[in-house]
């Protein structure tokens, strides 16, 4: 009776956790690990009992996640392909047919100088017809001929295409001031079509994304709702026998994570086990195209973003769920 | 350790649970309350553990004004008592181990301990030889004395019990008010609500009588 009047006398001076029991505070760390443990172990126990809605609750979860992800693991990596091309985005610069060699090699050092310009390189016209012919498919046709119809050409890489082709146009203005030039030609269509459809996608794969993780939210926070509603009898005794709504909560919060990290874990064998099955068809395409273009697969860091990504989505879910149904539940 | 001052209770729908209780338990007692069903007994408990809350007058446990507890402070004032139920309140999806351990896992007592004081507690109530069983499997007696095990494990100064006699027969209900009276031998304050005035009878504790809500004797 003494020790309950020392805890009813300290609880006065500071009412908040001061009636917790003198042991715990000595073994503060250790009891805080082993109170999560048991909730830890509880969650699994929940899951455990309900093996096909659990399943199913994580199967649904799994592709919310993976229709988003694997989206946007595809267009990113298409993106790097249209890096790629917009490397290859050049002006081309034709000269004049009366320029010399000498001349040509003048100019070229000109263009090299001016600003925007990544790097330049001179395709005269004896190169260019033979690099035509092996090309186009014509070469027996220009043999006929009996002069070089191709003029020479200079080749601008631009140090940036953002903007598309109207930011080029002052490049293209002093390109096209220098002496003896007789045309410059941009041609960044393709390449501006390619980033106007990849942005749309990548919008597109963002308010998709953006729909199935509310979704998800939504699963979650229901499976969870209906998980404290058939734990409630255990509620109402926890609370009886002195457990705060932060301990009721922790087992539904776990069960939350859970959930997150099974769903992460299989959206993530599922997109890996996707692409590759994809990437056989794109290895075919790509290879009509003369391109060795291919997949890269899931990439480590997405897969990792995916897991800790559905934990997080999986705890605010339960969160949800948990701050609104729990403290509804009062022994009375 | 208990005193109630002028403590009223009306529910919403103007029932009068209780009218201007007056009385004072001191602590190490060993209190019975009585009185018809809908004297008021339960009502009386549950402002004790904070499940209600008077309209009107103080109620003081252990020298704190209950007026001054918010809800956050409510867990831990009830971690200081422990209360039997007549129907138990048992967990059946856990054994008669886990359902004995709950309130020290709430309170966060590490394992190996969780293990000695649980045993204690199954020893005291002769029930050490179920610890693995499921409480389906118990019959009304052992359950509820699985529940006395409970309320008893983390060593509350004070225990509340409601109708904890109320399904059992005569031979039964006189051997959990044994346990009761022993937890009192210890020090622990008990407080009895039962309508099984034969047996209360038989044993020489104070009384309190409640009708419709009105202390009629304190038993002082």
């Amino acid at each position: 009776m003494a020790a309950a009047k020392r805890n009813t006398e300290t609880k006065r001076k500071a009412p908040k956790g001061a009636a917790r029991s003198e042991r715990n505070w000595r073994h503060p760390l250790r009891s805080w690990l082993g109170s999560h443990r048991a909730s830890a172990r509880q969650a699994l126990r929940q899951v455990g009992r309900y093996p096909f809605s659990s399943a199913l609750t994580v199967l649904v979860m799994t592709i919310a996640l993976a229709l988003p992800m694997g989206l946007s693991v595809l267009i990113n990596q298409v993106e790097q392909l249209g890096v790629n091309w917009q490397e290859a985005a050049q002006i081309s610069v034709y000269l004049k047919d009366d320029v010399n060699a000498e001349r040509q090699q003048e100019q070229l050092a000109a263009i090299k100088t001016l600003a925007g310009v990544a790097a330049a390189q001179l395709l005269d016209k004896e190169l260019a017809l033979a690099e035509f012919q092996q090309h186009s498919g014509m070469g027996d046709a220009l043999l006929q001929l009996s002069y070089n119809p191709l003029p020479s050409v200079i080749v601008v890489t631009p140090a940036s295409i953002d903007g598309g082709a109207a930011a080029l146009e002052p490049l293209r203005d002093r390109l096209a001031a220098i002496d003896g030039v007789d045309q410059v030609q941009i041609d960044l269509l393709w390449v501006e079509r390619l980033a106007s459809i990849l942005a749309m996608l990548e919008r597109f794969t963002g308010g998709l994304g953006l729909l199935l993780i509310i979704a998800l939210l939504l699963v979650m926070a229901n499976t969870i709702r209906l998980a404290i509603e058939s734990r409630r009898e255990e509620i109402l005794v926890v609370k009886l026998v002195g457990g705060t709504d932060a301990f009721v909560r922790r087992p539904f919060l776990y069960i939350g994570v859970l959930y997150g990290l099974l769903a992460g874990v299989l959206a993530w064998l599922l997109l890996a086990a996707g692409l590759a099955w994809l990437n056989v068809t794109v290895q075919q395409v790509a290879s009509l195209y003369q391109s060795d273009f291919a997949l890269i697969g899931m990439p480590w860091r997405d897969g990792l973003t995916l897991v800790f990504g559905a934990m997080l989505l999986g705890l605010v879910g339960a969160w949800l769920a948990v701050g609104q149904h729990v403290r509804a539940i009062e022994p009375s | 350790m208990i005193r109630f001052d002028q403590v009223s209770k009306r529910y919403p729908n103007g029932h009068q649970g209780l009218d201007r209780l007056d009385f004072h338990i001191r602590a190490g007692e060993m209190v019975f309350i009585t009185g018809h069903s809908g004297a008021g007994k339960s009502t009386l408990l549950k402002l004790i553990m904070c499940m209600e809350r008077p309209t009107s007058g103080a109620v003081h446990v252990g020298g704190q004004n209950l007026q001054d507890l918010s809800s956050d402070d409510i867990p831990y004032l009830r971690r200081q008592v422990g209360v039997v139920f007549q129907n138990h309140q048992l967990l059946f999806d856990r054994t008669v181990f886990d359902n004995v351990a709950l309130p020290l896992i709430i309170n966060g007592t590490p394992a190996d301990e969780v293990g000695r004081r649980v045993r204690a507690a199954l020893d005291k109530v002769g029930l050490l030889s179920k610890e693995a069983s499921y409480p389906i499997a118990l019959s009304g007696g052992e359950q509820q004395r699985v529940g006395i095990a409970r309320a008893v494990v983390h060593k509350p100064a004070l225990l509340l019990a409601d109708e904890p006699t109320g399904n059992l027969d005569p031979a039964l209900s006189a051997e959990i008010m044994g346990l009761f009276e022993d937890f009192n031998r210890v020090g622990v304050t008990v407080l009895i609500a039962s309508h099984d005035l034969p047996l209360i009878a038989k044993l020489d504790h104070r009384m309190l009588t409640l009708d419709q809500g009105r202390l009629i004797t304190d038993g002082e």
